[in-house]
């Protein structure tokens, strides 16, 4: 009970870090759009329904549709979502509807591969968390495969860069 | 006279030999901890001669000195001398000549014959001597009714014995080592749980996915193992029974179940899953068929291992942000976190005392705690070095590691001051673990 209930409160104290800085992104944006408005007159702010408008996107390494990045990528050692994957995770939580979701969590190989089992299950879980408050309403089954199926087995920041992540199929 | 053993029974007799071979042995253990040359510790010279073989056609195996080099080599405390330097090669009492020895600074000798007494038929026969006081420690032992195929085991065998001669602790030769590997199978990949000699001669596969395996754990006893498997929904834990092959799933909950680890009775099985939304540490009960909940925290707590005496256990947490070892209490139920050295530290598990611990430290070294004074002395120098675990005498520590991009297994000394590659463990290797001794 207790757990459940920190849990909750963490994920609403993440997404409304989540949501505030969403505001003042947009905010900001409202302003330069209404700037922008005079001089060219045609800047969609809110691109694929995300709220941002494509430059921004672009700026947060989102070229074109978000529908089109089924893998969310994470920090060393953390589970948090970043504001790229949050746009990302979103739009495809918007997107799938009903229908049912599947995660597949992993890990780069630092740290030991039953931590990083667990790490892979937290980032999937989180992602799944997200998916729900942003409308999902199907069942969403997640897996952790930890460290054991990198994408690239160099031992490269690179590598463990696009090995922590989570993959979205549905 | 010459005691007379056999492998099945040798544990309980070379105790009994070792009634006598203790009384010297305490003298001289004094001088080996202690022997500093060049600010290193060194160990102690030793010259395993080439054991004479008898009348018979020598058996097609590796030379037995070369066996009892490595082992004793490994762990930190002996430092054989190469075969070439050595004045004479006895085989029997009377042709031990120790001035030969002296002059050559050797301090522990061990002579021995190969007798071929039939068709796949041999015996080992073996003496130890001390050279600075010229005595020899106990006496020589027979190990009969070996085969071309158990020599092998006969030349660990002699390293126990001499490795209790001299340090006064058992030996830890002769016994098995555990790992995955990951080949390809038709193209695609293919995880093997293997076992092997300690030094991951023989190595035999006992069970195979074509999913990740990982964590294998041993049975106090060495007849079951424990590991993690997957299924297309997940980590699962299961346990084999290594004679028959028989796997049996204990764990298979929505969510991860990974880290299994033995009580030291062998009646229940510790693990970590995430059953109840967040990974926690359990304990499986095999007579009653129990899962019961050991802690309880939104954070990540896995990799339980028991104590030696089955009272507590210690588990990895990031509860304060990154990794740490904890200590669970099963009769006072309290939780205390014991490493505060270093900012991740993961996978602990105790020797067979109890007195330390050994885990990854950093995320990448291995270190080994002492549990009285929590001193952290870190025994390797790479930074993707994972999954320690302790000989059976708690002397040696095996990990895995890497070089140049090749995965490798490696033993360091407790001490960090050997560390030795498995030269019959090759492929994409991980996960060692090492086994109890042989009953």
């Amino acid at each position: 009970m207790n757990r459940k209930l920190i849990i909750t409160v963490l994920l609403s104290l993440v997404l409304t870090a989540c949501a505030s800085s969403k505001k003042s992104g947009s905010g900001e944006s409202d302003n330069t759009g209404l700037g922008q408005d005079t001089s060219s007159g045609l800047v969609d702010n809110n691109a694929f329904g995300t709220g941002y408008s494509l430059d921004q996107l672009r700026a947060l390494g989102i070229e074109g549709n978000p529908l089109d990045y089924k893998i969310v990528y994470f920090e060393y050692n953390s589970s948090s979502i970043d504001e790229r994957s949050r746009i990302i995770v979103g739009a495809h939580a918007r997107a799938v509807g009903g229908a049912s979701v599947s995660l597949a969590g992993h890990a780069d190989e630092r740290g030991t591969r039953d931590f990083n089992l667990a790490l892979g299950e937290r980032r999937a879980q989180t992602v799944a968390d997200l998916m729900s408050a942003e409308g999902a309403s199907g069942s969403i089954q997640t897996i952790s495969y930890g460290e054991e199926r990198p994408v690239d087995p160099a031992h490269t920041d690179f590598a463990w860069k696009q090995n922590r992540r989570v993959e979205i199929s549905y | 006279m010459i005691n007379r053993i056999t492998i099945t029974s040798l544990f309980y007799k070379i105790s009994l030999f070792l009634g006598l071979a203790l009384v010297s042995g305490a003298a001289v253990s004094q001088k080996i901890e202690i022997d500093i040359e060049g600010g290193a510790v060194r160990g102690i010279p030793t010259a395993i001669v080439p054991f004479k073989v008898m009348n018979g056609p020598p058996p097609n195996t590796q030379a037995l000195h070369e066996v009892v080099a490595d082992d004793l080599r490994a762990s930190g405390k002996f430092d054989p001398v190469p075969p070439q330097s050595f004045l004479s090669l006895p085989s029997r009492i009377e042709e031990v000549r120790y001035k030969d020895w002296r002059f050559i600074n050797v301090e522990a000798l061990v002579i021995g014959e190969i007798w071929t007494l039939g068709n796949d038929l041999y015996e080992v026969q073996f003496r130890i001597f001390d050279v600075a006081r010229q005595t020899e420690i106990g006496e020589g032992i027979r190990i009969p009714n070996l085969s071309a195929a158990t020599l092998r085991t006969a030349a660990h065998i002699v390293s126990d014995n001499v490795y209790s001669a001299f340090t006064g602790r058992p030996g830890a030769f002769n016994s098995r080592i555990a790992y995955i590997d990951e080949v390809i199978s038709g193209g695609r990949p293919r995880y093997r749980l293997l076992v092997g000699d300690w030094d991951g001669f023989g190595s035999q596969e006992v069970y195979a996915s074509w999913q990740p395996l990982l964590s294998p754990s041993w049975s106090a006893d060495g007849s079951r193992l424990a590991f993690v498997a997957f299924t297309d929904k997940g980590s699962i834990v299961r346990v084999l029974e290594t004679a028959s092959g028989n796997a049996t799933t204990v764990a298979s909950f929505k969510g991860v179940n990974a880290a299994p680890s033995w009580s030291p009775d062998g009646s229940k099985l510790a693990y970590s899953t995430s059953r109840n939304g967040s990974p926690d540490v359990y304990i499986y009960d095999f007579n009653t068929q129990q899962h019961q909940r050991v802690t309880k925290h939104y954070a990540i707590d896995t990799e339980p291992a028991w104590s030696p005496n089955g009272q507590n256990l210690l588990f990895t947490s990031n509860r304060t942000g990154k990794p740490q070892i904890y200590r669970y209490d099963l009769s006072s139920q309290t939780i205390n976190r014991i490493t505060f050295e270093g900012n991740e530290n993961a996978n602990a598990s105790y020797d067979y005392e109890g007195k330390r611990l050994v885990m990854v430290h950093l995320g990448g070294q291995i270190a080994v705690v002492n549990n009285q004074s929590d001193q952290v002395t870190p025994i390797t120098v790479a930074k993707f070095d994972e999954s320690p675990s302790f000989s059976p005498n708690g002397d040696m520590v095996l990990y895995a590691t890497e070089e140049r991009f090749e995965p490798l297994l490696r033993v360091a000394s407790s001490d960090g001051r050997v560390r030795t590659t498995l030269k019959y463990v090759s492929g994409d290797v991980r996960e060692p673990a090492w086994s109890p001794l042989r009953k």
